[in-house]
Formats: C-alpha cells, structure tokens, sequence
C-alpha cells in the first residue's frame, strides 16, 4: 500500500523538499511502472483533459488546463509569447522633426506602441517589398506643432497654460487609408489601443510630421509584434498535513504561507490547521526554517494541472490568442505532415 | 512519441543556436518503419491541439453565460 502510494506521488506529484525539487521529470512512459498502462491513447486523455476558466477581467484571462504533459503546455506559452502575429509600426517616414527627441528614438518609440487592428484582416508583406500593398500595411500619420499660448497669464510657469499641443500623445495617431481599405473595411477604426500613451514633449516652434507604415508581424522577429503583456503558467500547489498541528505550532503554521492557505477551526476547544486553498500560495518555503513545523508538511504540485495567466496588451483579448496560440501549433504539425508526404523517403 | 510502446529511442539535438535546425532521431523496435511513429505522433498531436480547442472554447462559452447569470 506504501509502495503504491510513492509511486503515485512519482507519477503525479513533484515535490519542493528543502534543499531541492524531486520528481521534477515525467516518468510514466510505457513500459516504466509495472501494472500501469502509459501507452497514448488519445480517449483516455480526452476524458481525463479538461479546461476550466477562473478569471476574466480588462485584458487578463485566468485558466486552468488538467491532464495536459508539460512540453504542450510550454509550447502554447512560447507560441502566445512570440508566434501569434500582430500590426506594428515597422517604417517611419520622418518629414520634419525639429523636436528634442531624435528620429531613431522617436521611430523606436512609435514602433511599441500597441495597434488596434485584427492581425488576421492582413497578410505578411512580401521580402524586399518597399512601397507596401492594401493587404498588408497599415498607414498612420501623426503631424503636430506646438505654439504659444496668447492668453496665458504673464507670471504662470504652468505648461499646461503656457503651450498649445506641448504633449505628443499617441491620440494624434491618425489612419490614412491605402488605396482601397475605406472600402476593404467600411466599420474599422484603426488606432493605437491606448490615447494616452506619450511619445513626446514639444515645445513653441518644434514640430513633429511623420508617415508610419504598420506590417504584420511576430514577436521573434521584434518584442513589439507581441501580443501579450506577459504569458506565464504555474503547477498548482499541493499541501499535505502529515501529522496534525494544534495551537501554538498552528498559529505559526498559517504565517508561513499566504493569506488564506491554512485555516485554524476550532475543534473541542483546541485550534487545529487545515489546508483551505493550496491554490493561493506563492511557495516562499517559510516553514522550513521552523524545526518543528518542517517535518510536518510536505510541498508539492501536482504535476498536470496548469494554471495559466494571460495578460493582453489589448489588441486581441486574451481567449482569442489563446485559441490562435493552439492553431498555430496546429498548423505547424500540419507543415511537417504535408513535408513528410512529399519529400520522397529511400 | 515518447508513450508509443514501439518506439526504442526518441530525441532531438538544436545543432546550434544561430541556425534554425532542429536534428530529430527516431528509433523503431522491429520491423516497424521509423517514419509512421513519426507520422502517427504529428497526427496524435494535431488531434491533442483540435481537442484542447474545443474543450477551451466550450469552457469560455460556459464561464461567460455563468457571469451573465450571475449579473442579472
């Protein structure tokens, strides 16, 4: 019965000892437990996978993925970092600049700004093509020039009193149509995500007349064709009570873990712990400097279960990159498979 | 690939990270030719990826008509 069990915990679980992180590598392949049958089969993973969502809120979606190995889940994580194509300011062409900020860091600064335009409306420009089509490039125009304020008071030092058009924010972003995208799309609004993103301070007689050119693009190429703000994913938490705690030993206990983990009822008179929601904690180990406690708990996460994060920078919300995350994984198996049948084999 | 009861060795080696080459080795047990794991494990994949599609879909579709509930 004992043996079983380390065995399910070595299947299932890796486990934060105190000095270390055991089980860390999938073991269960066929043929390495006897008694268990590991070969794939993908019924049995389909009843045993499921997707839960936790959280959906302003850009940021919480969910869980179970029964799933960790090389799936990671790749689904790099292809939402730097696989799932956006528009992105590529080309400025600068026609007048007399500001304080450079061409280059102004080009640079104009080309992270996050662009409100469904990627999947366009195609990739085609290498060595300079002009661009409709199909794949975005025109915006951003032409301002700062002047002084006439009315202003004579000793105000305010800039916002004194200047007119001092801040350069990416609202003065305007869309140019190309040829025929007022046609190609009569209900778009193409801008940046956020009005309030600054570019660039001004002042009197400094004036700012550039033509940017949006491609599609991805984040391996440059960091700004990404579309998430960030993708992460952890295992979720495991705490097991080998013994059980009481009073004093209990108290301390529900310090060494995050708000809400371990839970103190009041059980004949004596308070006893109890794990409410392992989910919650951020594994800061605390209670392996206690000598007492430390023998007591043991510290694991459950190998297959996944909570994912995924922040959008908003141009795309979350669940839709999560979904063209997977199909573009699909799409390269689908390369490879169409590889295989044409490359002839000796 | 690795959980394909015929397959004696599977890995895979990045040559060098400048270049985009990825070197793959498979090896069969037997007679089996070494491309159909290969093809079976891309086929097996695709249909991993198709699945956890539709479970993720089902799964957002059921959280936001839950939240419309709770919101009325």
């Amino acid at each position: 019965m004992a043996a079983k069990r380390s065995t399910d915990e070595m299947r299932e679980r890796v486990v934060l000892g105190e000095f270390g992180v055991r089980n860390v590598h999938t073991t269960d392949f066929p043929g390495n437990y006897p008694g268990y049958d590991d070969a794939w089969d993908p019924r049995r993973f389909e009843e045993a996978f499921r997707v839960d969502v936790v959280r959906e809120e302003d850009g940021l979606l919480e969910f869980d993925m179970v029964g799933i190995d960790a090389a799936i889940a990671n790749a689904f994580r790099r292809i939402l970092l730097a696989e799932v194509p956006t528009m992105a300011v590529e080309k400025v062409f600068v026609y007048n600049n007399t500001s304080i900020v450079q061409d280059e860091i102004l080009a640079h600064r104009l080309g992270l700004i996050p662009i409100r335009a469904d990627p999947r409306l366009f195609e990739y420009r085609n290498q060595g093509d300079e002009e661009g089509t409709e199909i794949d490039t975005l025109q915006f125009q951003l032409k301002i020039k700062c002047s002084r304020n006439p009315q202003a008071a004579k000793e105000s030092s305010d800039p916002n009193e004194l200047y007119f058009n001092h801040k350069v924010y990416s609202k003065h972003m305007t869309w140019v149509p190309l040829g025929n995208q007022t046609d190609l799309f009569p209900d778009a609004d193409f801008r940046p995500v956020h009005d309030d993103i600054l570019i660039a301070l001004l002042r009197p007689g400094q004036e700012i007349d550039v033509l940017m050119h949006c491609v599609k693009g991805i984040g391996k190429d440059h960091a700004k064709f990404s579309p998430v703000a960030t993708a992460s994913y952890r295992l979720l938490p495991d705490i097991t009570l080998l013994q059980p705690i009481e009073d004093e030993a209990a108290e301390t206990l529900q310090k060494c873990f995050s708000p809400g983990v371990i839970e103190i009822q009041n059980i004949k008179g004596k308070k006893v712990a109890r794990v409410a929601n392992a989910r919650l904690d951020t594994f800061s180990r605390e209670v392996f400097r206690h000598e007492g406690l430390k023998n007591l708990v043991r510290l694991a996460r459950v190998r297959n279960h996944y909570i994912f994060s995924v922040e959008s920078t908003g141009i795309l919300p979350p669940d839709v990159l999560v979904t063209e995350a997977i199909k573009i994984l699909m799409g390269k198996c689908q390369r490879f498979l169409n590889e295989l049948d044409t490359v002839p084999m000796e | 690939m690795l959980f394909s009861p015929d397959v004696e060795f599977c890995g895979y080696c990045i040559t060098h990270p400048s270049e985009s080459k990825i070197n793959f080795r498979i090896q069969t047990r037997g007679s089996l030719p070494a491309v159909e794991p290969f093809r079976k494990g891309l086929n097996d994949l695709m249909g991993v990826c198709q699945h956890v599609l539709d479970t993720f879909e089902k799964s957002m579709r059921k959280y936001r008509a839950q939240r419309e509930e709770e919101m009325q």
